[in-house]
């Protein structure tokens, strides 16, 4: 398999094959510009933690970090099909929110786990299938659509609870979601993970996830190509709510309680993490790896920040910091994530 | 003449958009794997009269025949189901996927893991490069994302994509404006191709000295009324200069463009 290389663009029966030379390694990482700058940002961040916190680099932190950043990371995934579509989704913070307390609620009326799971994850779909509806079909721009959303989904759970948050029986099998280990990891981290692998293949392997980059790219051409590409905007708005649906049953799990003011700017938590990837907010560039690797930073920072016995407060700031300089890194250096159409 | 033998038989289009008539009683024909040059200056109703027979305007009255059969097109896909393609560039082309992704776009060859439908990768670019260079379309790598090409190369996959579909008639509008030198010759020479494959073509350019490399016959346009038909070597670059700008006309572009032509 031969790699692209980005010295290729001549055309006609006239270029020699002399001038088509092997992709060098520097072409390939100029390729993969975005993910190659936040991977290094990564490190650097886990070096610099490592050396001046001794408890850092060690595997139950490590761990640690990974069961309190699932609901980031499922979430994260998902919202970079949103924004691989040119779309955004300011709602997963709320219904996050709501799906923790309904959880909790329904716990406590007696319902059992399996089925409280199943609705949950139901309620994701249908509020994903309404933004997409008035997104995909309506016309009416994402980033209102899910604003609105945003704001009416925290209101619904806050009047449900009253402002107050909801407990949640330890002894219900519903906490193992979120606190229980399997071979040794935390369930909530292999939950992610599995969700992590479904994005990656869905996202690079599937018709579905080619769509998704096309209509970034250039909506018109995919939909004289035959594509419902309404259906599949309004698909992948369902998806980013069934996947904060699920982060909100993880985060309830692992907290035992239901809270209305749970996931207050997710939202732009998850944002951050896809677009610190390498994702592009202007649509048709998406990357899962990047993804992650933006997704582990932020959580990285927030975790060394506090081993570090700095101020919490501090972790805004650096993140802020970060986003900009590794998304102007690829601009500059890269010419990868901002770079518009 | 019967008319079975056209490919493409348009009477009496007449279109108007208030208040000027933008195509006013015109005709075209078109046989099989023929090669026709729609010229006209700018407003000359070139690009209407292509957008009537692609279904994208709908003419006040006229009939379009198509094999002998009369049809009316109400939208593209009307135009599309009757084999008709027409070429939009950068309508076409999704610039962050790969050239096989947007050859096979919405027919992508698949395979299923687990009941999953996956792209067929290695499918898809096999037949890719088969489909390129069939149409003598000269790309290093089919998994160079199409950003990267060229005008030339961008132009060649939309014609490529275009033709694949089969069609009975490819109508192309401007393909080789603004294309360097070794790029014109390497649509020209697809567009060749493409039409001893069977495949009608209407060419519509401003690159007069294309028309005499690729074109059999030519269809002058002014003012949107046909003024003249002529068969490619019964006339010359300045004849056709002279159709075009509607009088006498010694124009130093036209000898110009008739030594560029020869020497091409």
């Amino acid at each position: 398999m031969t790699m692209p290389t980005s010295q290729t663009g001549h055309a006609g029966s006239h270029v020699s094959q002399a001038r088509l030379r092997k992709a060098t390694l520097w072409d390939k990482l100029l390729a993969n510009g975005s993910v190659v700058s936040i991977a290094l940002f990564f490190l650097v961040v886990c070096v610099v933690f490592s050396l001046v916190t001794n408890a850092f680099l060690t595997a139950p932190n490590l761990l640690n970090i990974v069961r309190q950043s699932a609901p980031l990371l499922i979430v994260a995934a998902a919202m970079t099909f949103v924004i691989t579509t040119g779309g955004i989704d300011l709602s997963v913070g709320s219904v996050l929110a709501l799906v923790a307390t309904l959880s909790a609620t329904a716990l406590q009326a007696g319902l059992p786990w399996p089925l409280v799971i199943v609705m949950m994850l139901a309620l994701g779909a249908f509020i994903g299938a309404i933004h997409g509806f008035f997104i995909a079909y309506e016309r009416i721009p994402a980033f209102i659509v899910t604003l609105a959303g945003l704001s009416v989904i925290r209101g619904i759970a806050l009047l449900i609870t009253g402002g107050y948050s909801i407990p949640i029986e330890t002894t219900s099998l519903f906490t193992t979601i979120g606190r229980a280990w399997f071979l040794g990891i935390p369930v909530p981290a292999l939950i992610a993970l599995c969700i992590l692998a479904l994005a990656y293949v869905v996202f690079n392997d599937t018709p579905f996830g080619r769509y998704v980059t096309g209509i970034g790219a250039n909506m018109e051409a995919v939909r004289r190509a035959g594509i419902d590409t309404r259906f599949t905007i309004l698909f992948v708005y369902i998806l980013s709510s069934v996947s904060a649906a699920l982060a909100g049953v993880i985060l309830a799990a692992r907290l035992g309680s239901g809270s209305s003011n749970a996931g207050q700017g997710f939202e732009l938590e998850v944002i951050a993490a896809v677009v610190l990837g390498g994702t592009s907010l202007f649509g048709g560039r998406g990357t899962i790896v990047g993804t992650v690797l933006g997704a582990l930073t932020v959580a990285v920072i927030a975790n060394g920040l506090i081993l570090a016995h700095m101020s919490p407060f501090l972790t805004p700031i650096v993140t802020g910091t970060i986003i900009l300089i590794a998304v102007w890194l690829n601009f500059r250096l890269f010419r990868g994530a901002v770079r518009g159409k | 003449m019967t008319t079975d033998t056209y490919r493409v038989r348009m009477t009496g289009i007449c279109k108007r958009y208030h208040p000027i008539q933008t195509l006013d009683n015109v005709s075209l024909t078109l046989k099989p794997g023929e090669v026709l040059g729609l010229v006209g200056d700018n407003g000359a109703g070139k690009s209407t009269l292509s957008k009537v027979l692609s279904g994208a305007v709908i003419p006040d009255s006229g009939t379009i025949e198509i094999d002998g059969k009369v049809v009316s097109f109400a939208s593209p896909a009307d135009a599309r189901a009757a084999h008709v393609e027409m070429v939009y560039q950068d309508l076409s082309l999704c610039d962050t996927v790969d050239v096989a992704g947007n050859l096979f776009l919405g027919r992508e060859p698949r395979r299923h893991v687990l009941g999953m439908p996956l792209l067929d990768k290695k499918t898809m670019h096999a037949l890719t490069r088969d489909m390129l260079d069939r149409l003598g379309i000269v790309i290093a790598d089919t998994r160079l994302k199409v950003e990267n090409l060229s005008g030339g190369q961008r132009q060649s996959i939309a014609i490529g994509r275009a033709a694949s579909f089969e069609p009975k008639v490819l109508i192309m509008d401007e393909p080789t404006a603004a294309l360097a030198v070794a790029e014109v010759e390497a649509v020209l020479e697809l567009i060749r191709a493409v039409s001893a494959r069977g495949v009608s073509v209407i060419l519509i350019t401003h690159r007069l000295q294309d028309l005499f490399l690729v074109c059999d016959r030519i269809q002058v346009m002014y003012e949107g009324r046909n003024v003249a038909e002529r068969r490619i070597e019964d006339t010359s670059i300045e004849e056709v200069v002279n159709l075009i700008v509607g009088r006498k006309f010694a124009a130093r572009s036209a000898h110009n463009g008739h030594e560029t032509g020869a020497s091409a």
